[in-house]
């Protein structure tokens, strides 16, 4: 049994990562080992937007994470810096910069850089999807 | 303490990945884990002296690669081959690291915890 993070920087429905990184996680949870936490960081930030409305025909990644994150209650997390010039922020940013409304899926938290780090001190494997 | 190189292995500028990855290898610094930088391939690019992307209202993160060693990042490895591709020569670039060959930047990765290229 091995742990596992995750770093995920492709960007949602333009590139394959987001998709691969889904089944990955899925395979390594059916295999029996352990995620420790899978971070979004760089254009991967974007699924964390509540806001994304893909076709009924196509996946919903948001909606995907989502359910993964609570059935099998691995974090997800967001790097803040990344994501506020992406337009994803929680209620407590939204405040702080005057914005109308938070966009943050509520499966996913804003947090800082120090968490991938923490992570992968904590994880036998780091695996990037880009 | 689990030891991490990160590998810049594209150019600066057209992307952010450059960026991206210079702030998780200044935050493991903060973590002291052990760090090893290699540039490789067009990632050598980044290193060349005297950028201005402010020009093109891009920050200019290149000078933080001359605080590396500040940061506590011992080994910084720059690629033989991808200095050779691009006609670069060591006066041209920032006197950051020692030029290796792909045996020893092999052996390096090859002998770390975590590698992260982005």
């Amino acid at each position: 049994m091995a742990t596992f993070s995750l770093l995920i920087t492709a960007n949602p429905y333009s590139n394959q990562g987001q998709y691969s990184a889904l089944k990955f996680t899925k395979a390594v949870l059916e295999a029996g080992h352990i995620i420790k936490r899978i971070f979004f960081y760089a254009d991967g930030v974007l699924v964390a937007n509540r806001l994304n409305c893909p076709p009924a025909d196509e996946l919903n990644l948001t909606k995907s994470w989502a359910k993964l994150a609570i059935e099998k209650d691995i974090e997800l997390t967001v790097c803040v810096t990344a994501a506020l010039k992406r337009g994803i922020v929680n209620q407590a940013e939204a405040e702080r910069n005057a914005l109308t409304s938070e966009s943050i899926d509520p499966a996913f938290e804003l947090s800082g850089l120090g968490q991938l780090t923490e992570a992968m001190l904590a994880s036998d494997r780091l695996v990037t999807f880009g | 303490m689990k030891s991490v190189c990160f590998i810049f292995n594209k150019p600066p500028y057209g992307q952010e990945s450059g960026k991206e990855l210079l702030d998780i290898c200044l935050m493991c610094s903060a973590f002291e884990m052990p760090i090893t930088v290699i540039f490789q391939g067009d990632g050598v690019l980044q290193l060349i002296e005297n950028q201005q992307p402010d020009i093109l209202n891009i920050k200019n993160y290149s000078k933080t690669f001359k605080a590396l060693k500040l940061y506590g990042v011992e080994t910084v490895l720059i690629d033989a081959a991808g200095l050779e591709k691009h006609q670069l020569v060591t006066e041209n670039i920032l006197n950051i690291g020692e030029i290796a060959n792909s045996k020893i930047i092999q052996n390096v990765i090859q002998n770390t915890d975590f590698s992260i290229m982005l």
